[in-house]
């Protein structure tokens, strides 16, 4: 008997908190309502309605990427104001109670001319860098590539060896890897003490042992930066219908004419993709000498404060021009190898 | 009869089509478990390193197999991390600003997928062309905008909290942000027109369409870009240390203190068994590196599949 009393007594008591909630919720609807008649919302809707279908989806469009055009307006181009006007200028700080001070002309290029004629030992990390960021971004490409090729044939464990390609995405960051190199975990013993090295001295013309010798030297940088850009060729592949393939072995093409003639044609847009997403990141982790420098000098009191002793010796407008010194590799980068590659998938058009 | 039996065997060795021969397979899977092996190597070296006692870590005739296994480093590391305090405040720097980032890349999202307006595309390549402006470039002007950033008049104060986090990514401007906007973008272009016109139809205003039938329609999107955006935030060091200074120490952040520290000490000289600290040692730093690896490596395991889809479903390759 008492199994039923209880769970009457909750059901009693849930229908008195189920009513109570509904009072509510109507005292609420009908406070809603008056506000709404009373602050002219309600004729606005009335209003509204009456609008046409287009001016309609417009308006609910534009209310839906509010918080987006806000931050557009608020944040994003403001920041890309400062950064432009930042570069362009001699000192940058702040005195409290008067706002941020601007010193020299914008026209003057201070901090540009300073980089490239008196910093002669920046000057050397930014080349150093530009061509780090030159021999990494390809080589990551073409890995990605080879490993999307090879993870698209029928093999057993395609799903292990996926999720293993796939872990440095949720572990790379700069320190990370700056972290591998200063302990030299960013190649593999057995290439690093020489047995591969030598063989591919011995076997290769020198103008590819250089940039052979650089890939394994890094080997395990390059491999953990291609964990995305595998993902999307291996997704392009996927997409590719077979029939073609089938149609051209029936015409008695060979495994090495099917990569060049069908393959690779059908990825050139990836290739793209994967060469300008590799710059990017490649060129904002932080292991490099750029940002480190900028890292460092931007804010040297460590403060925040923006104040004018940041500006003694570096600070933040030289690390403004400096920041865009990199991004003007990174489109150096993109250019020139969308160039070499425009140049030569022509014969494919 | 030997011909024949020449011909099944290099049939079975070389395949009929280049790609399913014997000798295909044997050296697919060697080059995919040799790179995989590469691709770990760090971790496991970092593993096996981390398990070493002080005298295995000099010697330098041991590299991979501990003589004797300890798990002191671990210890160590736990206790000057203060382990429970940093995971607490990394999973607050990575939670909150991840909730914000879903949910206004989920309206953003819905408002350039659903609805076609006049603009439009202008509006998208204006948001893609930031995407490609490097992080580097915003560092020093975000802390200069941050410093008095007022939005429609309401002074907002973000420098030295979480907030310098969340707000701006309620307001699209989160880390990589843009990457979530083109997911739902991708999510709600692909759902079928007649489901919102029916509901148009039986009086569903636009705000009730959008909560009852597309937000349960793109569910792995929330998902995909939920986890995304937690691993990013978790990772974020450089931006956490500007934006918080000491108000909040997340694991990652730590771990760079003790790296400099033991790099500042160790700078120059060898390491001999009298100098080496008990506690600024490599075997430490490795156990403390693989402590902040931990919850990612977690997450990662149970939730691969959506990290992979992500690539997949956002729409970059292919259409």
């Amino acid at each position: 008997m008492r199994r039923i009393v209880i769970p009457s007594k909750i059901k009693d008591l849930w229908i008195k908190i189920h009513s109570f909630i509904q009072k509510v919720l109507g005292y609420i609807k009908i406070g809603f309502q008056y506000f709404f008649r009373y602050t002219g919302l309600s004729w606005l809707n009335k209003k509204f309605k009456l609008l046409p279908n287009k001016i309609k989806k417009t308006i609910y469009a534009i209310l839906f990427i509010s918080p987006w055009l806000i931050g557009l307006f608020y944040i994003s181009l403001p920041i890309l104001f400062k950064s432009v006007r930042m570069a362009l200028s001699d000192k940058y700080y702040y005195i409290t109670d008067v706002g941020w001070q601007i010193t020299g002309n914008w026209y003057d290029f201070t901090q540009f001319k300073r980089i490239l004629m008196d910093e002669p030992f920046h000057f050397q990390q930014i080349i150093a860098t530009a061509q780090d960021i030159a021999i990494v971004v390809p080589l990551v490409v073409i890995f990605a590539l080879i490993l999307g090729l090879m993870l698209n044939q029928k093999i057993k464990g395609r799903g292990i060896f996926r999720t293993i390609f796939f872990i440095p995405v949720i572990l790379l960051s700069g320190n990370m890897l700056a972290n591998f190199s200063r302990n030299d975990l960013l190649t593999v013993p057995a290439i690093a003490n020489g047995t591969i090295t030598s063989f591919i001295t011995d076997y290769f013309p020198d103008l590819f042992n250089e940039v052979l010798l650089a890939a394994f030297g890094k080997i395990v940088l390059i491999l953990w930066l291609s964990g995305v850009q595998i993902l999307i060729f291996l997704a392009g592949l996927q997409k590719m219908d077979p029939s073609i393939y089938e149609a051209a072995k029936i015409d008695g093409a060979s495994m090495w004419e099917l990569f060049w003639k069908i393959t690779l044609p059908a990825l050139i847009p990836l290739i793209y993709l994967n060469i300008i997403y590799t710059t990017i990141v490649y060129a904002n982790l932080s292991n490099n000498a750029i940002v480190q420098i900028i890292n460092v000098h931007s804010d040297e009191s460590q403060t925040l404060g923006g104040t004018l002793t940041d500006e003694v010796n570096y600070g933040r407008a030289y690390s403004a021009a400096l920041s865009w010194i990199l991004f003007t590799i990174e489109l150096v980068v993109i250019g020139f190898y969308s160039l070499v590659i425009r140049l030569s998938s022509k014969r494919y058009e | 009869m030997m011909k024949n039996n020449k011909a099944k065997i290099r049939r079975i060795l070389f395949g009929r089509s280049g790609n399913d021969g014997l000798v295909f397979k044997v050296v697919l899977y060697t080059l995919l478990i040799g790179i995989s092996f590469i691709f770990l190597y760090p971790l496991l070296s970092m593993f096996t390193k981390s398990l070493m006692t002080l005298e295995d870590l000099i010697n330098t005739s041991i590299s991979w197999i501990p003589r004797t296994v300890t798990l002191q480093n671990y210890k160590t590391a736990f206790e000057w991390l203060h382990f429970g305090q940093t995971l607490l405040d990394s999973l607050k720097v990575s939670i909150y600003p991840t909730i914000a980032t879903v949910l206004s890349s989920a309206l953003i999202g819905f408002g350039f997928g659903r609805f076609q307006f006049p603009g439009k595309k202008l509006l998208m390549g204006i948001m893609i062309s930031m995407f490609l402006i490097p992080s580097v470039l915003t560092y020093i002007p975000t802390t200069v905008l941050y410093k008095d950033l007022k939005i429609l008049g309401i002074e907002l104060n973000l420098m030295d909290s979480i907030k310098a986090f969340w707000v701006p990514a309620l307001f699209g401007n989160g880390i990589r942000q843009t990457i979530f906007i083109l997911i739902f973008y991708q999510f709600f272009r692909i759902i079928p027109d007649e489901l919102f016109e029916a509901a148009e139809v039986d009086g569903a205003s636009t705000l009730r369409t959008f909560l009852t039938i597309a937000i349960p329609m793109v569910a792995p999107a929330f998902l995909i870009c939920g986890l995304y955006s937690f691993v990013w935030y978790w990772n974020e060091t450089s931006l956490a240390r500007l934006y918080f200074g000491s108000n909040y120490t997340t694991l990652p952040m730590s771990l760079d203190s003790f790296i400099s520290m033991y790099s500042s000490m160790y700078s120059q000289g060898n390491v001999t068994l009298d100098s080496v600290s008990s506690t600024y040692n490599i075997g430490v730093q490795y156990a403390m590196t693989l402590i902040s690896i931990l919850p990612l490596l977690i997450v990662y395991l149970f939730a691969q599949k959506w990290f992979v889809e992500g690539v997949d479903r956002s729409g970059i390759a292919g259409n």
